[in-house]
């Protein structure tokens, strides 16, 4: 992808980027439709293994049978073109009112987390490199060097441990109070109530790898010369922090916000396994547990468009933060 | 002044009137009201649509599809009960069950029920199979009359009440007559029975149900108005909290939630670990094998380091203990690593120089499958594995552990790619039909049968007990069958794990694990007669 950037301005590089992105899109596709087939076991044997029912020969073809879904990579192709992602085995829905049913709670989830982690993590950053070897700013890289360490299921437990079971200020599990009967900002009161302890999990999981990124490169671009021009104009502090400095500092943070968004749907399934969150990551676990083919193949199909999508997205964030890569030879 | 000092003792003595009635109004009077809502907390959540063609294949799924739609005959906590038959009889004669309906029932939709229902549901459940009901002995149904159906067998079947009068849903037939594919069909309507709850709506991301009582139910008005399943990683914390009023529950965590005022329910032994044996291949072809492995196994040892104690050694007869049909006098193997070693040594094995047994040269390696088992709807993890190994290497037989998710272990068991494999099953204490379903070689493509077809005389015992109507004839064959069983060890029973449920009292619902379990057999105190207001009764 960079090799295509730096061939230049011409037709070639602009046409040659989404040709690039259409492929690997391609590959993608075959790549999500063929590899859960490897999966041992069939939904089949799952859903009846520790079942109350024990199926004949009979019961079990007929079955297998009306599950469908054969054809081949092309007609799989087909039918994506259409929309059409098949019926999930388990729920005998279609897939995508499954997939869009469970997005929204993941993008609000891993949105808002990656939001505030970012925000407070970039902030926190650029504060920390302009107060270098303060007691301010070593505490900081202390600090965030052993939270970086933590793995998100250790904090989620704990947290769940401290504020659901002994504080029991906050909900242990789902997005909302089931079928609540409650008005709207209420309602969205509730939500938030039931957000607060997946999100302060990811947020304290992200915003340390977030703050160091931002301190180191805001560190290199403060000792440039420009930085002491700009002191030397007399600007004021904040400006040439925020104005001149930050903004050459942000290119790698922004890299690190595209990749993690780019992992967003499956990036939450463990913190959406603990908390019995509704979103995406649940809705892979399952289905992988179900060998529920169709929905694995839409969820995987799904992240990994998404990831490219961001990419793709990432080659013309650059060129608007930082010119050189537009005008790049 | 003298004016106002009077208006706030009136006042006063007004208020304190209405908060005495609110507390000293005898309990009976509470427990007679509608309850607002009961919440029902699982770790899974999801189990499917309430419907028969849509609801998952385990006991969760069918107990959520059975607050909708009502049997012809159901059990409670005092056993078997009139349902939507308010009385039933066998004529051996004609070969058919003559089921005698209430009057007066009405579908959710308010079109009455009536004996075509019946007729109806029989014939579609033959030409569109619901896994739960086996129909292929029954030749037919017809309609006496409005109320008065004839279920028409085409040979003696013994477990009919328990599979097909017991657990059979009845269909409305004005909704059904008219759908194709069942599976797919995803109408409205397809959520019409004439249950004591009508569905309101399935959250298939959150794994949560709502549904709202029916008050025209003919068995009298559920006692709350609002039934709502919600999903709960941790069954704790939602008992505490509040935020549901029944969850099953870790046994070491019942003296804790007992001390916060809960009631804990404990399980009877229905279900049961068992070690799975690949007796199609050698050296597990071999009875004598067998019993050397069953020997070398002492299952107490697992309770206790992989269960803290909780759960009882199994039968090796397969029924429950506490089956009205279990034999006592079945075989049994104590542990006796001595035992072992000298059946082991009895054919060929030796010991090599680390204590391990060698036959002609190759050492003597077996191994043991083990993954998460989920028992009654929650996924399981434990060290059985473990300890099975320590004890097999205790006698001298190398093992192999293998740990494997479930449906990848499920799989391997199903095509005999395995040597031993910790599974477990429940239904040990429904009807005895089980044995033929956990035994028989028949049903090829079973994870927790044995399908055992080395010993004529078993599988002759089993067809027989399918077919003996007189139930004192049939409890003598189900002895003999648990003694060749318990002889043969096609499988081997491990133990019983104790299964929990907690709930909060303070609802005024009583919750119960029904005798022989829900329906044909499912081992979970979500029975829907808790939720029917005592007294009302059948009309």
């Amino acid at each position: 992808m960079q090799g295509t950037v730096k061939k230049g301005r011409g037709m070639g590089n602009e046409l040659g980027l989404p040709v690039t992105f259409f492929l690997a899109a391609l590959v993608m596709t075959w790549l999500s439709y063929s590899l859960p087939r490897f999966l041992p076991g069939d939904f089949i044997t799952a859903t009846y293994g520790a079942s109350q029912v024990t199926l004949t020969a009979e019961q079990e073809a007929a079955l297998r049978a009306g599950l469908g879904q054969e054809g081949g990579f092309g007609l799989y192709l087909w039918r994506l073109v259409r929309f059409d992602w098949g019926f999930s085995y388990v729920f005998q829905t279609p897939v995508s009112a499954l997939f869009f049913s469970a997005l929204p709670w993941t993008l609000l989830l891993m949105g808002s987390a990656h939001m505030i982690s970012m925000a407070i993590g970039f902030v926190a950053g650029v504060e920390a490199a302009w107060r270098r070897n303060s007691p301010f700013e070593k505490g900081m890289v202390g600090g965030m060097t052993a939270l970086e360490g933590i793995p998100e299921i250790c904090t989620g437990v704990i947290l769940l441990f401290v504020f659901a079971l002994q504080l029991q200020w906050f909900p242990a599990a789902g997005a909302e109070t089931a079928y609540g009967e409650k008005d709207f900002l209420a309602h969205v009161v509730d939500v938030g109530h039931h957000l607060a302890l997946p999100l302060c999990t990811l947020v304290l999981a992200y915003f340390p790898g977030n703050f160091l990124l931002t301190r180191n490169s805001m560190i290199m671009v403060i000792m440039a010369d420009y930085i002491n021009t700009a002191r030397a104009k007399g600007l004021p502090p904040f400006r040439i922090r925020y104005v001149h400095a930050a903004r050459n500092a942000l290119l790698p943070v922004v890299t690190r916000f595209g990749m993690r968004l780019a992992f967003m749907i499956t990036g939450a399934l463990v913190v959406e396994k603990i908390n019995a969150y509704p979103g995406v990551g649940t809705l892979l676990y399952n289905a992988i547990a179900a060998r529920d083919l169709p929905v694995i193949q839409a969820v995987v199909l799904m992240s990994s468009l998404i990831i490219l999508m961001i990419f793709f997205a990432l080659e013309w964030a650059y060129r608007i933060i930082d010119p050189r890569i537009r005008h790049a030879r | 002044m003298n004016h106002k000092f009077n208006f706030a003792v009136v006042f006063s003595h007004l208020w304190i009137l209405i908060l005495s009635g609110l507390f000293f109004l005898p309990s009976g009077v509470w427990a007679k009201d509608q309850v607002k809502e009961i919440r029902i907390a699982d770790g899974k959540g999801d189990w499917g649509y309430p419907n028969p063609y849509k609801h998952y294949p385990r006991g969760p799924g069918y107990l959520r599809m059975s607050m909708v739609f009502d049997t012809l005959v159901w059990k409670d906590d005092k056993g078997e009960m009139p349902a939507l038959a308010k009385s039933w009889r066998y004529d051996p004669d004609s070969l058919s069950f003559i089921f005698e309906l209430q009057e007066g029932v009405l579908w959710h939709d308010g079109k009455p029920f009536s004996a075509k229902d019946v007729v109806f549901t029989i014939d579609y459940f033959k030409r569109h199979p619901y896994q739960w009901v086996p129909l292929n002995k029954v030749a037919g149904a017809k309609a006496l009359g409005p109320r008065t159906v004839s279920i028409h067998l085409k040979e003696p079947y013994a477990p009919f009440m328990a599979y097909i009068g017991g657990t059979m849903p009845i269909l409305p037939r004005h909704i059904w007559e008219k759908v194709d594919d069942p599976k797919r069909y995803q109408a409205p309507d397809a959520f019409i029975g004439c249950g004591p709850f009508k569905f309101v709506d399935f959250d298939k991301t959150k794994g949560t149900y709502l549904y709202e009582a029916n008050a025209d139910y003919y068995l009298g008005k559920p006692a709350v108005k609002r039934l709502i399943y919600i999903k709960a990683k941790n069954p704790l914390m939602t008992l505490l909290s509040k935020k549901a009023d029944l969850v099953n529950i870790k046994p070491d965590m019942a003296d804790h939630l007992k001390k916060k005022g809960m009631v804990v329910l404990e399980s009877p032994r229905g279900w049961n670990k068992k070690l799975m044996i690949n007796h199609k291949k050698p050296p597990f072809d071999d009875k004598r094998f067998r019993k050397a492995l069953a020997y070398a196994i002492n299952r107490q040892e697992i309770i206790d380091k992989a269960h803290r104690g909780f759960g009882t050694p199994a039968s090796f007869g397969l029924l429950s203990p506490d089956h009205p049909f279990f034999n006592p006098q079945t075989p049994g193997y104590p542990h006796d690593p001595e035992k072992a070693r000298n059946i082991l040594t009895s054919l060929g094995y030796e010991k090599n120089r680390e204590g391990f047994y060698v036959k002609n040269g190759k050492p003597l390696k077996v191994e043991v499958v083990v993954s998460n088992i989920s028992i009654a709807g929650e996924s399981m993890s434990d060290r059985d594995g473990e300890v099975l190994k320590n004890q097999f290497e205790n006698v001298g037989i190398s093992v192999d552990l293998v740990n494997l998710e479930q449906a990848t272990a499920d799989a391997r068991v199903r095509k005999w790619e395995f040597d031993l494999a910790v599974t477990g099953h429940g239904g040990l204490m429904g009807d005895a039909m089980i044995l033929e379903r956990m035994i028989s070689p028949k049903l090829a493509g079973s994870v927790n049968s044995a399908r055992y077809g080395a010993n004529r005389e078993l599988l002759e015992l089993l067809d027989e007990q399918m077919t003996e109507m007189d139930v004192q004839k049939r409890k003598a064959i189900v002895y003999k069958i648990q003694t060749l069983y318990a002889d043969e060890l096609p499988a081997i029973s491990l133990y019983y794990p104790v299964s929990m449920t907690a709930y909060n009292p303070e609802k005024g619902i009583t919750w119960y694990y029904t005798e022989g379990g829900i329906a044909l057999g499912i081992p979970i105190a979500q029975n829907k007669m808790s939720l029917i207001q005592s007294g009302a009764g059948v009309k």
